[in-house]
């Protein structure tokens, strides 16, 4: 029976081979789509897992709960984990530390040459950390090879970088920023892709605590390097702790009026999807966008199924006289839609094979879109099989299950007559499907075109400054190379097409924030705290900063002179700046005087409000050199630069990077999410045309009689075009109207993330109706014109 | 009012030409009822719709109210079909989605007649026919016969110069036929429209005033119907 079947169901489709191409390439588009977005799914789903005892891993982080909101850090202050050691023995088994550092490291060969110079995330992390999380030693343990001062671990890729072969590089040492060597230990398994512990060098806590850092002991000093994991007891609650820490929180942080500050924990397996903490690798990925891609996927499944549903009920008519003999043969209802099943069965299985094909071709392109090493291998992820088996069954079972009952559902006496009409009841059902289907691909579009909107609009938004043509060239700021600052300044300035230069902490603009308490005018602590930009005092003319009020302050190696923000100033309640000039801020527990007041300027991404800013010289906190350049002459500028300061710091590292490059990695969520807008509305819409084209074809062939007649009745062909392309501009229409208010419940929700954003205007609407409109009326006339000018006498022959 | 000179008409398929018609050379004038008989596949049908300009001839020249149309372009037959010409099936061809009123009122729709001079024809029709009561019903709720009245209705709604009807009564019992013929009849001479039939039935044909009769695609006879 079944191979009779798939005999007929293979017959019926190479017959029809013009709705079997539509249907298998709008399925494929589909399936291939949900491939993609499973597996990249699945690979996000898949970070951080397979640690022994994973459910019983957390680690601590901080909050901070101010008038301003609540903020949350990943790190913790570094004597918190000996406290949470002591005072939770009851509930925790093992807590350790890991901190991340990175800097120069360098290898000599045996003959003492400098073999490799690198710059390197370097860990400090204790033994306990590594008995925690079971990561694969290939040589050493994490007692014998982390518990000494100046021993690393090295990751069996680090160690082959850096020595050629890992096998040889137990014993053998490594120079660190220039100031001290490590003795190789021990050798980890490579860490995966699909980590938040991008682990390549281990140096042991201990040598960590022998610097001595008075942060030590400090709790007010959280940075956000400083991770700390335990592994809860068995058998315990993790609200058993959870319970405890507010008053551990009391205990050990400073009473203070403006914040409260808090440790709390975060399970394992949140860790790569919570975006308000970071991790060491960087990678998170908010559970509510992977849930938006599903439901993107859901949606692309859903049109392309819609096609398929309308295209076989619109064909059911020429299968009536089928349906009506096979029923007087004594054929079940139940035996006519398994054969109407196997039919879509056998159309999704090819169209899933055609997926494949699709999902290998795209797979590049989603890769460098994420930046992220994703691959479709069934082999080495059965689940993705699985997926694709059941993604089929699915597919064959929305599709066709309703087609199926429509067809066995004819009465076969009325069928064998060929007297069923298509329009009865399949016709509303098909203009609701068609309505839904656009429905989706406009909100897709007006989705499409505001993202595309707000991103060009933060693209050409003046940010206060002027970030072209700036390079951050990054300098070390131990008393040794601040001595050669001058030097490296004279040489740099001197390079023709260098406008000015300014050695400051960070740019106007920068993801590196310190926020700090200060004191206005000898008055009481602020009530907020102030984001602070240290730089020389030809900041302003380098990034183009203008002033309000005052001037910049003058050349000075130490806190003297101030200028401060408008921002700053409104908070403080001054009304007229130049009140402001000449009054103390004391900061760091020194006291400077404002001398200027800078313009308003975004010092964050658009997302966020100005904050305000207090910018000061201390000339032993600068990390970098900024270059302001001729544009033109960049590219041979930047050698020189780097020639230049190898010379000046042959023992360092160069690097630089952009001021405009960074900025826009502020937008990068934005950026892939905007081409991801663009790439499935772009599928959508292709789908649902294709759909339309199909449905037109359909109608066309079924009205031909009709046409004919109106023909002869004195109808022009541009009369007919018009009629058949009438009731499905109408459809459109209306799915317009079904769009519109839940597209802008959508982008409003999504235009309010950001305090710097366009305003909602009706254009993107209006644009998404014209082209979805357009493009309708292009699909559907190449059609119905063929239809009217189609010849009459065929169809007006005797039936 | 037409007039056929040496009409052929032939299909070639494989280089060998199936001819339909051959010289076929005839006058038609205003007000006559023709009725175009002959055995299946002797060219009426194919005849009827090249008088109807739904076909064009291959050979001959085709004058219809002084006009060539053997090669008219489309807008010029739209306008023809639209003012002069009626079209009555065998098969009705009303469209099924539409009442009875709204069958009607398509092609005056296409006329671009106005709406009250269209209600008042429409209505003029229905009570011409007796089918008032029925006009809100669809095709498929009428008998044969009936639907071949609405087609009628249809063919007259613009007031055409001429009918053209291919098998009408075809698809009808005895008496509905007659019925129909009788109107034919009296449209011919009380409206002086000038109809061209093709028909099977000896006995329609003594409907109308003249007979020609068609084999292989020749006119073996014309003659004129003696009214008794």
């Amino acid at each position: 029976m079944l191979k009779l079947n798939l005999k007929i169901a293979w017959r019926n489709l190479w017959k029809n081979k013009g709705y079997t191409f539509i249907n298998v390439l709008g399925l494929s588009i589909g399936m291939a789509s949900c491939i993609l977005i499973f597996i990249f799914i699945r690979y996000q789903m898949s970070f951080d897992e397979g640690f022994k005892n994973e459910d019983r891993i957390y680690r601590i982080t901080t909050n901070w709960t101010t008038a301003d909101g609540f903020e949350e850090s990943q790190g913790v202050p570094k004597p918190a984990p000996a406290a949470l050691r002591n005072d939770f023995k009851k509930q925790i088994e093992k807590v350790g530390s890991i901190r991340q550092d990175g800097g120069i490291i360098k290898v000599k060969d045996d003959a003492g040459k400098e073999r490799v110079k690198v710059l390197e995330d370097v860990f400090y992390a204790e033994p306990e950390f590594f008995q925690i999380m079971n990561f694969d030693w290939l040589q050493g343990n994490p007692i014998q090879s982390l518990s000494q001062p100046n021993t690393v671990v090295l990751s069996k890729d680090m160690a082959t970088k850096l020595f050629g072969d890992w096998n040889k590089a137990v014993g053998k040492t490594i120079n660190y920023q220039n100031r001290e060597d490590f003795t190789v230990t021990g050798i980890l398994q490579e860490i995966p892709e699909n980590s938040s512990f991008p682990l390549g060098i281990v140096v042991s806590y201990q040598t960590f605590k022998n610097y001595n850092d008075p942060s030590f002991k400090e709790w007010g000093n959280t940075s956000s390097n400083d991770e700390c994991y335990f592994l809860l007891k068995k058998g315990t609650s993790i609200d058993e702790v959870r319970g405890a820490l507010p008053k551990f929180s009391e205990k050990y942080f400073q009473k203070d009026l403006i914040s409260k500050e808090q440790i709390s924990t975060q399970a394992l397996s949140d860790i790569h999807y919570n975006e308000n903490l970071g991790n060491f690798a960087n990678k998170t990925m908010p559970v509510k966008e992977l849930y938006g891609l599903a439901i993107i996927g859901a949606f692309l499944l859903l049109t392309a199924c819609i096609n398929f549903i309308n295209l076989a009920t619109a064909q059911a008519v020429s299968r009536s006289k089928e349906v009506g003999v096979r029923k007087v043969m004594g054929s079940l209802r139940k035996q006519l839609v398994f054969q109407f099943l196997t039919e879509t069965l056998t159309i999704s299985v090819f169209a899933l094979l055609v997926a494949c094909v699709l999902t290998e071709v795209a797979l590049p392109g989603m890769k460098s879109l994420f930046q992220d090493n994703i691959s479709f291998s069934i082999i080495s992820h059965p689940i993705i099989l699985v997926f694709m088996v059941g993604l089929v069954l699915i597919v064959s079972f929305l599709a066709g299950f309703y087609p199926a009952m429509v067809m066995s559902g004819f009465s076969p006496a009325l069928a064998i007559k060929n007297k069923v009409k298509a329009n009865a009841g399949g016709l509303s059902l098909r203009k609701v499907l068609v309505v839904v289907q656009f429905s989706i691909t406009v909100i897709l579009i007006i989705g499409t075109l505001v993202v595309l909107k707000q991103m060009n609009y933060m693209r050409e938004k003046p940010l206060g400054f002027n970030p072209s043509a700036i390079a951050m060239v990054s300098v070390r700021n131990d008393s040794l190379s601040v001595l050669k600052y001058q030097i490296l300044n004279d040489r740099i300035s001197k390079i023709p097409g260098v406008l000015t230069t300014s050695f400051c902490r960070n740019p106007p603009s920068s993801e590196n924030n310190n926020e700090s308490i200060f004191r206005y005018n000898g008055a009481e602590k602020a009530k907020f705290q102030a984001n602070t930009k240290l730089a020389d005092e030809n900041y302003f003319k380098t990034f183009g900063l203008s002033l309000v009020a005052g001037k910049g302050f003058a050349k000075s190696d130490t806190l003297r002179e101030i200028v401060v923000n408008e921002t700053l100033l409104k908070k403080l309640n001054v009304v007229d700046f130049n009140d402001a000039l000449g009054k103390k801020i004391t900061i760091w527990g020194k006291t400077g005087t404002v001398v200027g007041v800078v313009k308003d300027f975004n010092n964050l991404s658009l997302h966020e409000p100005i904050s305000p800013i207090i910018i000061t010289s201390i000339k032993e906190n600068y990390k970098n050199l900024a270059v302001k350049m001729d544009s033109k002459q960049i590219l041979s500028i930047m050698p020189q630069i780097e020639k230049i300061w190898n010379d000046t710091f042959p023992e360092n590292f160069y690097s630089a990077s952009f001021v405009d490059d960074d900025i826009s990695k502020y937008y990068e969520t934005e950026r892939v999410m905007g081409v991801l807008f663009k790439v499935f509305a772009g599928v959508i819409i292709f789908i649902s045309f294709i759909g339309l084209f199909g449905l037109i074809s359909f109608v066309a062939t079924q009205r031909t009689k009709e046409v004919a007649i109106r023909k002869v009745l004195g109808a022009s062909t541009l009369e007919l075009v018009k009629m058949l392309n009438g009731s499905f501009l109408l459809m459109v229409f209306i799915a317009n109207l079904v769009a519109w208010p839940l597209a802008y419940l959508f982008v409003s929700k999504w235009l309010s993330t950001f305090t710097y954003r366009i305003d909602l205007s009706i254009w993107p609407f209006v644009l998404a109706m014209v082209i979805s409109m357009l493009i309708t009326l292009i699909t559907v006339s190449f059609r119905s014109f063929k239809a009217a000018k189609a010849n009459t006498i065929d169809a007006l022959k005797y039936e | 009012m037409i007039e056929l000179k040496n009409i052929e008409k032939y299909y070639s398929s494989k280089g060998i030409k199936h001819y339909v018609l051959r010289h076929v050379t005839t006058t038609i004038k205003q007000g006559e009822f023709v009725s175009i008989m002959g055995p299946s596949g002797a060219g009426k049908s194919t005849l009827l719709n090249i008088l109807g300009m739904l076909e064009e001839p291959t050979y001959g020249t085709y004058e219809f109210m002084e006009e060539d149309v053997t090669r008219l372009n489309e807008r010029k037959r739209i306008e023809l079909y639209r003012n002069h010409i009626g079209f009555v099936f065998q098969a009705y061809h009303l469209i099924d989605e539409m009442t009875v009123y709204e069958n009607i009122e398509a092609p005056l729709l296409y006329k671009k007649v106005g709406g009250a001079e269209r209600a008042s024809r429409i209505a003029d029709l229905l009570d011409r026919f007796n089918m008032v009561a029925k006009k809100d019903l669809f095709p498929n709720q009428l008998s044969g016969g009936q639907q071949q009245l609405v087609g009628i209705a249809r063919a007259l709604a613009a007031q055409p110069s001429i009918i053209l009807a291919d098998e009408p009564t075809g698809n009808l019992q005895s008496t509905q036929a007659e019925e129909i013929m009788q109107l034919f009849q009296k449209l011919n001479k009380e409206d002086g429209i000038t109809i061209i039939q093709v028909t099977h039935a000896e006995k329609n044909a003594q409907y109308g005033n003249r007979i020609l009769n068609i084999a292989d695609g020749v006119i073996k006879d014309d003659f004129l119907v003696t009214t008794t």
